[in-house]
């Protein structure tokens, strides 16, 4: 109920001259100049930039300039044939996957047994499965170099697996765990108490309760591990880039507008995933979990 | 409710991976990295904490983490409070554009500032047209701060916005009705209100500012050093374990204390 129905005054009571008439309250979502001006400069600091790479790419010249000489799609014919930026695509997509999947392996279970159980030092439990969050990427990348690449002479991918599989942990048991959450766990108990046995009840109960959440977190694992720079950074070998290293790596070589068009067509990429993900899951879904 | 016997056997595998290839390396590396003696590396570290050079990389990294957390926070509350409380058919569309750029590469949205700062950028351009000497905009301060603000803005507005959400509007009315200003209830009803939102924002922008490697790396090169791009350095470059264990040393406690802060401040907002 607002204000303005507790204001009202009650059917059929006369009006009294002598009070004073109800303030009338305007809605708070009227004009607001300054916290509209603030989010004008909030929008443009993350939009503008973006727009820029998007002009840049079609740009018809050797180097970055504003305004472009020509225009023209050469760029994107350049980065589409660049061999190390498309051999480093499959490999960010191969780690993507195959990293998502461990990290649900893992996650999920932990996710279910944190929501459905308690015990002693659970607590502690929970802060070692979302630790990878909070210790910077770059020392969990050093870390992994020297003790598996350095220490045990692993291979690169493998070592690149490892660390982004635990980067990847904490979104597994957040995401699933916040809709396991609002899951009503007597829905189990009542599938048990009708005698379904512990695993019909994970499979038929259980599971299509966890759907939107896993969905969720494999989405999201998936563009984390893709994106990833610092862990990638570090665990890169000579015969394995990942996506985003190789491009940094372009940046520091050459200032044409190559960078753009790769940039560009990742964008296109992540707009076809949003959708994607808004349609299977909203992004309320898959954001809202992180900030449980 | 999960038995003893089960719920250890859906945790135990996970925990085995986190212990063994995560929290083992991590604490080998900051105490013992292979080949150097934890003596050396409290050694590394005491030199750190007392060279100049190192003390303005640190003293940089916490300065533009501060800043960016400030204007993250002044740019990220109103747009989550206009799209909380907007009616809109547009705010939809509006909150979907700020959470978009989290599922973007950070290179992409960092290559952005690039073109804009760049030598033939966009913003020189237009200083050298109105007869101007353009100024160095690239490889400055200025240039890692705007380009963690743009990184850490949308994580500063879903979380400031998930806080202002849960506030019941009807409280702004009220306090409207009885005769408080906008600014008032602003700062008097919704801000305290929404603080352990506000301060999960703050942590998540602090943290992530003073430890993201790519955008001080394009942004500030070797001018502008941060902690990481140093250890980035230390690690790859020089080969100094030592002191790459000794910054990492730095940036883990900085960013434990600051989450450990900030989970003490949520607790007690969260009671009184």
């Amino acid at each position: 109920m607002t204000i303005r129905t507790v204001l009202r005054l009650p059917a059929g009571q006369p009006e009294n001259p002598k009070m004073t008439p109800p303030r009338t309250v305007q809605p708070t979502t009227g004009r607001r100049p300054v916290l509209g001006a603030l989010a004008i400069i909030g929008y443009m600091v993350m939009i503008v930039p973006i727009l820029f790479v998007v002009a840049a790419a079609f740009s018809g010249g050797d180097s970055l300039q504003f305004p472009p000489e020509s225009f023209s799609l050469k760029w994107f014919a350049a980065a589409a044939s660049y061999k190390p930026f498309m051999t480093a695509l499959v490999s960010s997509a191969q780690l993507a996957v195959l990293a998502t999947v461990l990290a649900l392996i893992i996650g999920v279970p932990a996710a279910l047994a944190l929501q459905r159980s308690t015990f002693a030092g659970k607590g502690w439990v929970q802060g070692l499965f979302l630790s990878p969050l909070i210790v910077p990427e770059l020392v969990v990348g050093l870390a992994l170099y020297q003790q598996l690449i350095a220490g045990l002479g692993t291979a690169t991918f493998t070592a690149l697996l490892v660390g982004h599989t635990a980067l990847l942990i904490p979104y597994a048991v957040r995401v699933t765990g916040a809709s396991l959450a609002l899951a009503d766990p007597f829905v189990e108990e009542a599938a048990r108490g009708l005698g379904a046995r512990p695993f019909k009840v994970f499979t038929s109960v259980t599971l299509p309760l966890l759907r939107p959440g896993i969905v969720s977190a494999a989405l999201l694992s998936f563009v984390t591990s893709f994106n990833n720079v610092p862990l990638s950074l570090l665990l890169q070998g000579r015969t394995f880039n990942t996506l985003p290293v190789s491009m940094l790596d372009y940046v520091q070589k050459s200032y044409d507008p190559m960078i753009a068009a790769m940039s560009t067509l990742i964008l296109a990429a992540t707009i076809v995933f949003a959708f994607i993900a808004e349609r299977t899951v909203g992004f309320a879904t898959i954001f809202g979990g992180i900030n449980k | 409710m999960l038995s003893k016997k089960s719920s250890l056997l859906l945790l135990g595998p996970g925990l085995l991976f986190i212990l063994i290839g995560f929290c083992l390396p991590a604490l080998m590396l900051l105490l013992a990295p292979p080949g150097i003696s934890s003596g050396q590396v409290f050694a590394r570290l005491g030199r750190m904490l007392q060279d100049p050079y190192d003390l303005t990389i640190i003293g940089r990294t916490m300065g533009l983490g501060l800043l960016v957390t400030v204007l993250c926070l002044a740019l990220g509350f109103p747009i989550a409070l206009l799209l909380a409380r907007s009616t809109s058919r547009w705010s939809g569309m509006l909150l979907a554009l700020a959470i978009f750029p989290l599922l973007l590469s950070n290179v992409v949205r960092t290559y952005g500032w690039l073109v804009l700062l760049g030598q033939n950028g966009v913003i020189g351009q237009v200083i050298s047209a109105m007869g101007l000497p353009a100024p160095q905009l690239l490889y400055t301060e200025s240039a890692i701060v705007l380009g963690l603000l743009q990184l850490f803005l949308p994580l500063a507005i879903v979380s400031c916005y998930s806080a202002v959400a849960q506030v019941d509007a009807g409280l702004d009315d009220a306090a409207r009705g009885l005769g408080a200003s906008r600014t008032r209830v602003l700062w008097t009803v919704t801000l305290p209100l929404s603080l352990p939102g506000v301060i999960v924002a703050a942590t998540l922008v602090f943290a992530g500012s003073t430890t993201a490697y790519t955008t001080p790396y394009l942004l500030g090169g070797s001018n502008q050093r941060m902690l990481a791009t140093q250890l980035f350095n230390y690690s790859t470059v020089s080969i100094d374990w030592s002191a790459a264990s000794a910054v990492a040393m730095i940036m883990t406690v900085l960013v434990f204390a600051v989450s450990a802060v900030s989970a003490a401040v949520g607790k007690k907002g969260r009671i009184s």
